[in-house]
């Protein structure tokens, strides 16, 4: 499935900003399920440098600065990627096994599970996050098939609440209160995994705006998303997305993988702020098949641009 | 020096009466722990040659002598500064020193000298392969997740070649003496080693206070081993003559004192986070010049806070940017970020397999038997053992951890002392996340004679040993910092708690040649200027300039007001209005508070003095000027800072509060011969470089400041004779009034002599035409040509003084020339501080959920 992503945040300040350092995570990856097939970032206004990189998992990665005074800062990416999610096999090793594993690795790349098995600022080890996850590992039982069980009952124990929390909430708190949004979710989950030693990523990305025909639509399908991927040996990095109880499979599109939020975060950055910011983001993600032609290329106005469906 | 030095140490049979009768008590009553080894005694149980000579040593002075010697030479010590003791702050905190130091002789350390050099040496390899191409994993020599749990792990320098060639060229490691006399590693310090300054300090201290024994006893220096350190730090640079920058997090580390010691001591620039910017894969210094380049960055600020933007984001401790440019190569960090990796315990029982994978060598100092749950037979075996074992985090990360089941994460403990219920809850943490956990056998540590009350007692303890990289390889220091525990258990794993510090003495078989830190005359390129200002320093300097001339024009009104009011036959200012304004001013600066005046005289002169919540007293001021001065203690000379620190704790010292007029003159008296002392000092022995200008400027800007509000409070249109004769006083002008005008008080050429009279000292235009040398001789940051803003507010104020007349000059003209000052601080601010007016503080970018 080809996609078409618009994703564009405005920040606007209540005084001007003169100096602002940000790494964007806008691009997205590139995996065995996933090829990316165009990128482009835009910023206004122009920065005074722009470089490239790669951040610590291998994301794509451009640091930008801006060192004149600015009201808005309005950036803007675009992409196409074809997803072409494999099948997963709901059988495959025990949990016990894949912690055994994980903890054995030999791989101290980004992609290993090792980076995966340790608590984070975000992710601590908490007791009472470890035993809910507990009753869905019972002795010996496959890794996918517990995982799903997991993620089914946190989509039915919690409630999807943009009121309930922010991008700060802690884990913990989230969980007491059993609301949230999409990064609480994941973060609970991986809490949960990493708990019982089992190894958790934290993947941000998009989900398809508008479902395919005769399916609901998603919750956090106008923003960024994000979900779980947890790895299951041979079988590699499955995702599971505890905010809708859906394995991420062909809707859901790759930016980037890390330990937690902090890791992925599409913008990260620092201002000099005499005063208040305001955000908007704005995302559109779109098959290529239903993008009525005349709309595409157009521009900025694109970006708004949805269709709709039958 | 005695003319002793070189006298041989006197031996047992030499020693007087009273001196023998001393050592053999002290022998006598010495009481080991069983199943230890003591320092004092050989295998074979005797007394070791050395320690006797030491013991001989000390014996031979009078109890009260070596404890006024060892006071004296202390408290000199603590009073210049190397402590980092922080006096009357709640976390004072204090470690005694020992009189007496570790003895090791040359064949025993020359064993631990090998030992810890084989061991950095091996340390940065294995960083050389987890930061490069991770062959030990690839070949499960090492488990990824043995790794990748620290939080010193740093992936996002993998890849990176380090800018200086190592990733840790400096190195500490804690050994303890184990019950078959071998020393043993107990922890590596790979990060930012800590207590090299102490190790100095010690050394000051008991070369001062015993140097005929220190002499005699031919200890191997400690000025080589720093002077190879300087040079190794100074070779990672990329160019010659480097700026070296040591990054502290700043004056609340609680090893503060001794990063300031060392950057001083090493020729240094202290620098914090704030202080530094990256910039095109640079890091600048932000000085009062503009940005100046940093060439390398010994740090002591932990990887997790150096770049809020790629690590932790909530750090204030660093700067943005940083890592890209350690990565952009343009920047050596020492030691690079991700070193610190190698202070796990998880680790420590991999390091004997990759010592003879690496090196080809056994370990030459063996580690406490560990062993790293992550592993299934590890695991195994740490649960069969549980009960004898300690067991306590793999790595050091901060807990992130929350609930009682963690117990045991946060720091080692010894199973057998834990309750029951709390075993099992831990038995189960290791359960669920084995990897988090490691087992480790208890050792035992061996004790050391220490002097208590004048009785020898043996005290366990613990030896740090410091490497440092030099372009001849690693450089051992020939000592260290000795930790020595109250507690008579001797098992390691309380050295936590420890309490005390001892010098260490590596003796020498030869007679060891005498070097201090000064280079050899072609490594030096002359220098009259310590590089460029940092801006917070100038920054510091300005505000302590402004502290201290506050606390002097307090200190003259309270002085007016006492003897205004004792006095009251005498007639001096003692009319009601004059007293009222004096008392007006003391209350509009915040020395006094209003309630206060209805507590009598005593009373009010006691509050400007005294009174601790009073933002204007005396007392607050001083405080505030330690504070600042504090920060920047390394640009402060020792005396400077002694009597900064004597008049405070005279202030704050409850029992001296005055209980009379008389008492209280008294004191403000004292205080201002202190406060002249200070004067004389920033006059004569600071270097006439943009420091001192600095300090001057804030006394300078504050005395006219004060100057015009004391001219209008008391020279004001319908001044009485009374208040102009205060005014002199105020202003320390009446000798010279006097001698120039013999008709007495009149208004004119005293507003002349306060305000227009460039040639007393503490007129309004003297501080101006002062003022204006400071800025003109002080860098430029462009060369177009154009004057900054505080020239441009300071010009027009010159002149304008210059060409006033006293008989012209309006109250309300000298309210405006207090508001220019005003205004000239707020841009002298902007222009060379990183605080003024126009900063705005560094905020995070908001996030999407």
């Amino acid at each position: 499935m080809i996609y078409t992503i618009g994703h564009k945040t405005t920040y606007t300040y209540e005084k001007p900003v003169g100096f602002a350092r940000c790494v964007l995570r806008l691009t997205p990856a590139t995996s065995n399920n996933q090829r990316l097939l165009g990128s482009t970032v835009t910023v206004s206004p122009q920065p005074t440098s722009l470089v490239m990189g790669r951040g610590a998992f291998g994301e794509a990665t451009q640091t930008i600065v801006v060192d004149r005074p600015h009201e808005e800062l309005v950036i803007e990416a675009r992409s196409r990627v074809d997803v072409e999610a494999r099948d997963v096999d709901p059988a495959g090793p025990s949990w016990e096994n894949i912690r055994v594993a994980a903890f054995d690795s030999r791989q101290l790349e980004a992609n290993g599970p090792a980076s995966f098995l340790y608590p984070t600022r975000r992710t601590p080890t908490a007791a009472a996050i470890t035993d809910y996850a507990r009753s869905s590992f019972s002795a010996r039982r496959p890794i996918v098939e517990a995982a799903s069980e997991l993620m089914t009952r946190m989509h039915a124990d919690f409630s999807y609440d943009p009121e309930a929390t922010n991008v700060s909430t802690p884990a913990g708190e989230a969980f007491a209160a059993r609301r949230g949004v999409c990064q609480d979710f994941a973060h609970i989950m991986i809490c949960g995994m990493r708990g019982l030693g089992l190894p958790a990523a934290y993947v941000s990305g998009y989900l398809r705006t508008n479902p395919p025909p005769g399916r609901p639509r998603l919750a956090g399908a106008d923003a960024t998303h994000a979900w779980v991927a947890v790895w299951c040996g041979d079988a590699g990095w499955v995702g599971f997305d505890p905010t809708n109880a859906v394995l991420a499979l062909n809707d859901h599109i790759v930016l980037a993988v890390g330990r937690d939020y902090s890791d992925v975060a599409p913008i990260d950055g620092i201002i000099l702020a005499p005063g208040d910011q305001t955000l908007k983001v704005e995302v559109d993600v779109v098959p290529e098949l239903e993008l009525v032609p005349e709309v595409v290329g157009r521009g900025a106005s694109w970006l708004n641009a949805r269709v709709a469906l039958p | 020096m005695g003319a002793d030095v070189h006298a041989a140490p006197p031996r047992q049979g030499d020693l007087g009466p009273a001196a023998a009768a001393r050592l053999s008590s002290w022998l006598r009553d010495y009481r080991t722990l069983p199943g230890v080894p003591d320092e004092l005694f050989d295998v074979t149980r005797r007394p070791r040659g050395d320690w006797l000579d030491l013991l001989a040593g000390f014996a031979d002075y009078a109890e009260d002598e070596s404890k006024s010697r060892f006071d004296a030479a202390t408290r000199h010590i603590r009073d210049t500064g190397v402590s980092y003791r922080i006096y009357g702050e709640e976390n004072e905190r204090s470690w005694p020193l020992n009189p007496l130091p570790l003895i090791l002789g040359q064949r025993e350390w020359a064993q631990i000298a090998a030992g810890v050099e084989q061991r950095a040496n091996l340390i940065e390899a294995i960083l050389q392969d987890i930061y490069g191409e991770a062959k030990l994993v690839d070949s499960g020599a090492l488990p990824a997740a043995a790794i990748t749990g620290s939080i010193d792990f740093i992936r996002s320098m993998r890849g990176v070649k380090p800018p200086g060639g190592r990733h840790m060229p400096l190195y500490a490691v804690d050994l303890g003496r184990g019950p078959d006399g071998r020393w043993w590693v107990l922890d590596d310090r790979t990060q930012a080693p800590s207590g090299a300054g102490y190790a100095l300090e010690n050394r000051l201290v008991l070369s001062r206070a015993f140097p005929a024994l220190y002499n005699a006893m031919n200890v191997q220096r400690l000025a080589p081993f720093f002077d190879g350190m300087r040079k190794g730090i100074a070779a990672s640079a990329d160019r010659s003559d480097p700026r070296v920058c040591l990054l502290t997090p700043g004056p609340f580390s609680e090893t503060y004192f001794e990063q300031a010691h060392l950057a001083r001591y090493l020729g240094f620039l202290l620098v914090q986070g704030a202080d530094l910017v990256a910039r095109d894969g640079k890091v600048y210094v932000r000085t009062i010049a503009g940005l100046k380049r940093a060439d390398v960055i010994v740090r002591r600020v932990d990887a997790d806070y150096l770049d809020p933007l790629e690590l932790n984001g909530a750090s204030q401790l660093g700067t943005p940017g940083i890592l890209e440019a350690i990565r952009a190569g343009g920047v050596a960090m020492v030691n690079m970020p991700g070193s610190g990796v190698m202070e796990s315990r998880a680790l420590l029982g991999f390091l004997p397999k990759l010592c003879r994978l690496i090196l080809g060598e056994t370990l030459k100092l063996p580690n406490v038997a560990t062993w790293w749950c992550g592993q299934p037979a590890e695991q195994e075996r740490v649960e069969r053992d549980f009960d004898h074992l300690v067991v306590g985090p793999a790595f050091n990360t901060p807990s992130f951890s929350t609930g009682d089941s963690n117990v045991g994460r946060l720091r080692p403990r010894l199973i057998a002392d834990l309750p029951p219920a709390t075993r099992d809850a831990l038995r189960s943490s290791l359960r669920d996340r084995p990897g988090d956990y490691v087992g480790q056998e208890v050792v035992r540590l061996s004790t050391m004679p220490v002097l208590r009350d004048n009785r020898l007692e043996a005290a366990p303890f613990v030896l740090r040993v410091y490497a440092a990289w030099t372009p001849d390889g690693y450089r051992i220091m020939p000592g260290g910092f000795c930790r020595t525990s109250d507690q008579k258990d001797a098992r390691a794993i309380f050295m936590g708690d420890s309490a005390r510090t001892a010098d260490v003495w590596v003796l020498d078989d030869k007679p060891v040649e005498r070097t201090t830190l000064l280079a050899s005359q072609d490594d030096v390129k002359v220098r009259r200027i310590l590089g460029h200002l940092p801006s917070r320093a100038a920054d510091n300097l300005f505000w302590l300039g402004r502290y201290i001339e506050r606390a002097e024009a307090t200190l003259r009104l309270a002085r007016s007001l006492c003897t205004s009011l004792m006095v009251s036959d005498s007639a001096i200012h003692n009319s009601g209005e004059t007293l009222a304004g004096l008392q007006q001013l003391l209350i509009d600066w915040g020395a006094l508070d209003k309630e206060a005046l209805g507590g009598g005289s005593l009373e009010a002169a006691r509050g400007s003095l005294r009174d601790q919540q009073a933002y204007g007293s005396v007392i607050y001021l001083v405080r505030a000027a330690r504070r600042t001065a504090a920060s920047m203690r390394e640009r402060l000379s020792a005396d400077f800072w002694t009597l900064l620190l004597n008049l405070e704790t005279e202030l704050a010292d409850t029992d001296r509060t005055p209980q009379s007029e008389a008492e209280a003159l008294q004191q403000i008296e004292s205080a201002l011969q202190i406060l002249a002392a200070l004067s004389g000092l920033a006059q004569e022995n600071m270097n006439r470089v943009a420091g001192w200008r600095f300090l001057d400027m804030g006394r300078r800007l504050e005395r006219g400041i004060n100057a015009c509000r004391m001219a209008r409070t008391f020279a004001h249109d319908d001044a009485t004779t009374d208040d102009l004769d205060l005014l002199l006083d105020l202003i320390d002008s009446q000798i010279s009034y006097r001698a120039r005008y013999l008709v007495g008080l009149a208004m004119i050429p005293v507003r002349d002599m306060v305000v227009l009279d460039c040639f007393n000292t503490r007129s309004l235009a003297f501080q101006v035409e002062t003022l204006k040398e400071h800025l003109q001789a002080l860098p430029t940051l462009l060369d177009d040509g154009m004057i900054e803003e505080p020239q441009r507010l300071l010009l027009p104020l010159c002149t304008d003084i210059e060409t006033s007349e006293a008989a012209y000059l309006t109250v309300e003209k000298i309210r405006l020339f207090e508001k220019t000052l005003m205004y000239l601080s707020g841009a002298i601010a902007d222009r060379y501080f990183l605080q003024g007016a126009t900063a705005v503080p560094t905020i995070k970018l908001a996030s999407m959920g």
